[in-house]
C-alpha cells in the first residue's frame, strides 16, 4: 500500500511536473539558450520546430530579438600547420564519392584558399595514419551538425583579421543570429532552418559573384523557394509556399530571371540574406526606395505618407511579391466596387487602420477601394487618372505616326528624340502621382502632351514628305515612259531599214 | 564642231568608236552597258555626297545623316548612290553570266574577260569600302564581320586584316583608308580597266551567239553575218534600256529611300551581325564548312572564272553542246542562291 501511495504520489507530481516544465523549458528558449553554444550541445538530429517562436509576415513593430547577442563562433583547433592535406591524399583515393568531394573541394573558393579538411573538420592533417589523422584527441569531429556548422563557419567568418585577405565582410555571423533563421536555431534548437551550408554549398563553396553558386543573384529566387515553396518544409511554420510561383510572374521575378538582369531585386534584396526577416510594415517604404529613390521621394512629399504607421504603403497598391506593370488600371474599379468602410477604418474604434489582408488580391488594390465615390478625394483622382490618359493618348499617337513615317523609309531620328523627351516626361507624370497631387501630375503631363505633339509633328512633316516625293515619282517615270516610246518609235524606223538577218 | 576639231583633232577617234556594226544576233540583253551606265551614275552621285561628306568617326554619321535629312535632294542622291551600288553588283553579274552561257569568253576575247573578271572584284571592293562609310551600326560590323573574313585567309590573313583595317580594330585609319580606297583608288582602277575592256570590245567585236570566231581582229566580217550600226541603232537600243533602268531607280529610291542605323558603337553588338548581301553566301559557307575551306573555296571559284578562258579551249559555243560546262556553272549558281537565301535567313 505504502508503495502505491508512492507511485500515486509520484504520477501526480509527473502530471504537475511535465508542462511545469514545458513552460519553464519555452521561457528559458529565449533566455538560456544564448548561453549554451551550438558547440556545446551539438544537434544533428532535426529538431521539431517550436510554433509558439513563428514570426508574423508583415508587422508593424519589430519584434524583441528572442537572441540578444549571438552566441560565441566555435573555431575548430587542430595541430594543422595550413600547407599539409593528408585528408585530400587519402580521401581521392577512397571511393567514387570521396573523390567527388575532393574534387569539389579542390575547385571550391576553400580549396583555393587553402582552407582545408581540418578547418571545418578537425583532426590531424599532417598526419598519414588514420588512427592519427581521424583522431577525436587531435580534435576530429567527423561531419559538424548543422548547428555546430553555423559556428565553425562564423569562427573564420568573422575574424576580421582572417577575412582582410580575402576583402569579406565580417558581419555575416552576427546578421545570421539576427535573422529568423538564426533566431529560431540559437533560441529553440531548430535545426530545420536554413544555416550556411544550405544556401552557399558544402564542399562545393563558390564566390557569390560567380553566376554557377546558388547564392547568385539570379539564382536566389529558386534557392530560397527550395526550402521556401515546399509544403511539407514549411507547413510547421505556418509560411505559405506560393511566393515565389508568384513573385516568377511579378516584373521583379521577370526582370531577374528572364531577362537575368542583375539589378532586379532577388528574396534578398527586399528580406535581407544572412539577416533574412520579412520587412516590416514601416520599413516597406525604404526597402522599395532602395531602389526607386525618386519614387520614394515623391511618395514621402504625399498625404498618404503624412498618415504615419497607417499610411498606404507600396505594396498597398503594387502587392508584394506580385508587383506587376502599373498602370492605369491601378487608379479606378472598372465597374462600380462595393465601398467597405471596414477596408480602411476599425468598425469599433472608426480610427483608420492599415490591414495587409484587404489589399492581397491584385483588383482590391485600387484609390476607390480606400476613397468613396462621392468624395473630394475620388475626384481628384478621376482628375489624375484621366490627365495621365490623355498624356498617354498623345505618347501613342506620336509614336504611332513615327512608325508610319519609318516604315516609309524616312529617317525618323529627330522624332524620337523629340518623343524620347515625351517620355521622360510621361516617366514623370507617372512617378508624380505618388505625390497624390493633381496639380503635379498636371504639370507633367501638360509638358508630355506639348512634346508629343512636337515629335508628332515631325513625324507627319516626314509623311508629307514622303507623299510628295511618291507623287513626283509618278511624273519622273511617266516622262522616262514618255521618253521610252520616243526613242522605240525612232528605233524602229531605223530598223527598218536594216536587211533582215541571215 | 568644226572649231572643235580643229584643236582637238579627235573626229577619227570619235568616228573610230560610234561607227563599228555589231552582229544581229547578238544578244546582250544590255547588261554591259547598264553597268557601264550605273558606274557613270556611281561616280556622279559620288561626287555629290563627297561635297558634304566627311570621312572622321567622329563626323561621318552626323554627315551623312546631314545629307539625308537637310542637303536640298540628299536623301535622292543618297538612295541613288546606295541603289546604284546594288543594281552595279546585279548588272555585273547578269554580264559575266551573259558571257558565260554565249561562250563570248571564248578566243580571241579571253582577255576581255579576264580584266571582265577584274572589273567584278573592283565593284565588289567598292561596295565593300562604301558600306562603311556612313558609319553606322550596320556598317561597322557588316566591316568588321567582313575584315574578319579576309584575316582568314592562310598564311596572308593576318597581314590582310590588319592592312584592311590599319589596326587590330574597326577604327579611325579603317575609315580613312576605306574612303580614301573608294573615292580615289577603285574610281582609277575601274576607269583604267573599263576603257581596257572597252576598247577590247570596239577591237574584237560583239561575239555571235551561235557562231564562233566570227571575225578576226582589225577585219571585217568573215562569216557574212548579218550586222547593223552600233551608232545609231544599237545604242539607240541600250538609250532604251538606260532610262527604263533610271525610271527604276527613281522607283526604288523613292519607295525605299536609304535608312540609318543607330551610330556606330563598338562596345554594342547587335543581335544579328550580317555582311553586306552579296557576301552572305561566303558568310554562310563559312558557318557550314571548316574556316580554311570556307574562304579558300571562294578565293579558288574566283581563280577558276579568271583562268577559265584558258581551261576551256572547245570553240564550242552553244549551249547545248556544252552540257558538262552548263550543269557545272548551273551548280555553282544555285549553290551561291542557296547559301545567300540561308545565310539572310540565318
Amino acid at each position: 500500500m505504502a508503495r502505491s501511495r508512492t507511485e500515486r504520489a509520484f504520477r501526480a507530481l509527473l502530471v504537475l511536473a511535465v508542462p511545469v516544465g514545458a513552460m519553464l523549458l519555452i521561457l528559458a528558449g529565449s533566455t538560456v539558450a544564448q548561453e549554451s553554444s551550438p558547440s556545446a550541445s551539438p544537434s544533428t538530429t532535426p529538431t521539431a520546430p517550436s510554433p509558439t517562436l513563428s514570426v508574423p509576415q508583415a508587422t508593424t513593430e519589430p519584434l524583441p530579438s528572442l537572441v540578444p547577442a549571438p552566441p560565441l563562433p566555435t573555431p575548430l583547433i587542430h595541430p594543422g600547420d595550413r600547407q599539409s592535406n593528408s585528408c585530400f591524399d587519402c580521401h581521392t583515393a577512397v571511393n567514387p564519392t570521396q573523390q567527388t568531394v575532393s574534387a569539389q573541394w579542390q575547385d571550391s573558393v576553400h580549396g583555393r584558399a587553402a582552407i582545408g579538411c581540418a578547418d571545418c573538420h578537425g583532426g590531424d592533417p599532417t598526419s598519414d595514419q588514420i588512427t592519427v589523422a581521424m583522431s577525436p584527441s587531435n580534435g576530429y569531429i567527423g561531419t559538424p551538425g548543422r548547428a555546430v556548422t553555423v559556428g565553425i563557419c562564423g569562427a573564420c567568418h568573422s575574424d576580421i583579421e582572417r577575412m582582410r585577405a580575402s576583402n569579406l565582410p565580417t558581419d555575416q555571423y552576427a546578421k545570421y543570429f539576427a535573422s529568423v533563421h538564426g533566431q529560431r536555431l540559437a533560441a529553440a534548437g531548430d535545426t530545420q532552418v536554413a544555416i550556411c551550408t544550405d544556401c552557399h554549398g558544402v564542399h562545393d563553396i563558390k564566390p557569390v559573384s560567380d553566376p554557377t553558386s546558388s547564392a547568385y543573384q539570379t539564382n536566389v529566387p529558386a534557392l530560397c523557394a527550395s526550402c521556401h515553396a515546399d509544403a511539407d518544409k514549411m507547413a510547421p511554420y505556418g509560411i505559405p509556399t506560393d511566393q515565389y510561383e508568384i513573385y516568377q510572374q511579378s516584373v521583379h521575378g521577370e526582370a531577374l530571371l528572364v531577362q537575368r538582369d542583375i539589378r532586379a531585386p532577388s528574396c534578398a534584396s527586399c528580406h535581407g540574406s544572412h539577416d533574412a526577416k520579412p520587412p516590416l510594415s514601416t520599413e516597406v517604404v525604404e526597402v522599395c526606395g532602395n531602389c526607386h529613390r525618386a519614387t520614394q521621394t515623391l511618395y514621402e512629399q504625399s498625404r498618404h505618407a503624412q498618415l504615419g504607421r497607417v499610411a498606404p504603403k507600396c505594396w498597398t497598391c503594387h502587392g508584394t511579391h506580385d508587383v506587376s506593370q502599373p498602370g492605369q488600371r491601378l487608379f479606378l474599379h472598372a465597374d462600380n466596387a462595393p465601398y467597405d468602410c471596414s477596408t480602411c477604418h476599425d468598425p469599433a474604434t472608426q480610427q483608420l487602420r492599415l490591414d495587409i489582408t484587404q489589399f492581397e488580391n491584385e483588383a482590391d488594390r485600387r484609390c476607390d477601394t480606400c476613397h468613396h465615390p462621392n468624395s473630394t478625394i475620388y475626384a481628384q483622382v478621376q482628375g489624375i487618372a484621366t490627365t495621365l490618359a490623355d498624356a498617354q493618348t498623345a505618347y501613342s499617337g506620336a509614336e504611332t505616326r513615327i512608325g508610319e513615317a519609318a516604315s516609309l523609309g524616312m529617317i525618323v531620328g529627330d522624332a524620337q528624340v523629340a518623343l524620347s523627351e515625351a517620355k521622360t516626361s510621361l516617366i514623370q507624370a507617372q512617378a508624380a502621382v505618388h505625390t497624390t497631387k493633381l496639380t503635379v501630375v498636371t504639370e507633367h503631363t501638360k509638358d508630355t502632351i506639348d512634346k508629343a505633339d512636337i515629335a508628332n509633328g515631325i513625324a507627319q512633316g516626314k509623311i508629307d514628305e514622303s507623299t510628295s516625293r511618291r507623287a513626283a515619282m509618278v511624273i519622273v517615270v511617266a516622262l522616262i515612259l514618255v521618253n521610252c516610246l520616243i526613242f522605240f518609235w525612232i528605233k524602229r524606223r531605223l530598223d527598218r531599214e536594216l536587211p533582215a538577218e541571215g | 564642231m568644226g572649231w572643235l576639231e580643229e584643236r582637238t583633232g579627235l573626229s577619227p577617234v570619235i568616228k573610230a568608236s560610234l561607227h563599228v556594226r555589231v552582229p544581229m544576233a547578238a544578244q546582250t540583253f544590255y547588261f554591259g552597258g547598264i553597268a557601264l551606265v550605273l558606274f557613270a551614275v556611281q561616280v556622279v552621285t559620288g561626287t555629290l555626297l563627297t561635297l558634304y561628306y566627311t570621312p572622321t568617326t567622329d563626323h561621318a554619321y552626323d554627315s551623312v545623316l546631314f545629307i539625308t535629312s537637310d542637303v536640298e535632294f540628299g536623301w535622292l542622291i543618297r538612295s541613288v548612290h546606295h541603289w546604284g551600288a546594288n543594281l552595279m553588283v546585279v548588272f555585273v553579274v547578269f554580264h559575266m553570266l551573259r558571257v558565260f552561257f554565249q561562250a563570248a569568253y571564248k578566243y580571241p576575247r579571253e582577255l576581255t574577260w579576264m580584266v571582265g573578271v577584274g572589273l567584278f572584284g573592283l565593284t565588289i571592293f567598292f561596295g565593300f569600302t562604301g558600306y562603311l562609310l556612313p558609319w553606322d551600326q550596320r556598317a561597322y560590323w557588316a566591316t568588321t564581320v567582313g575584315t574578319e573574313i579576309a584575316g582568314g585567309v592562310p598564311v596572308v590573313g593576318e597581314f590582310l586584316l590588319l592592312l584592311l583595317r590599319g589596326g587590330p580594330d574597326v577604327s579611325q585609319a579603317t575609315l580613312s583608308r576605306f574612303f580614301g580606297i573608294h573615292i580615289l583608288v577603285l574610281p582609277l582602277l575601274t576607269g583604267g580597266a573599263l576603257v581596257l575592256h572597252l576598247v577590247f570590245v570596239h577591237q574584237l567585236g560583239l561575239a555571235h551567239p551561235r557562231k564562233p570566231k566570227i571575225r578576226k581582229p582589225g577585219s571585217e566580217a568573215e562569216d557574212n553575218v548579218p550586222l547593223r550600226p552600233f551608232w545609231p541603232n544599237y545604242l539607240l537600243d541600250e538609250l532604251i534600256a538606260w532610262y527604263i533602268l533610271l525610271a527604276a531607280m527613281v522607283v526604288l529610291a523613292s519607295l525605299f529611300p536609304v535608312g540609318l542605323e543607330e551610330q556606330a558603337d563598338p562596345l554594342v553588338t547587335p543581335d544579328h551581325i550580317k555582311p553586306e548581301w552579296y557576301f552572305l553566301g561566303v558568310y554562310e559557307l563559312l558557318k557550314r564548312v571548316p574556316p580554311l575551306i570556307g574562304i579558300m573555296a571562294p578565293v579558288a571559284v574566283i581563280g577558276l572564272i579568271m583562268v577559265w578562258p584558258f581551261l576551256d579551249r572547245s570553240p564550242e559555243v552553244l549551249l547545248r553542246r556544252r552540257k558538262i560546262v552548263a550543269l557545272g556553272a548551273t551548280v555553282l549558281i544555285v549553290g551561291t542562291i542557296a547559301l545567300t537565301y540561308w545565310g539572310y535567313n540565318s
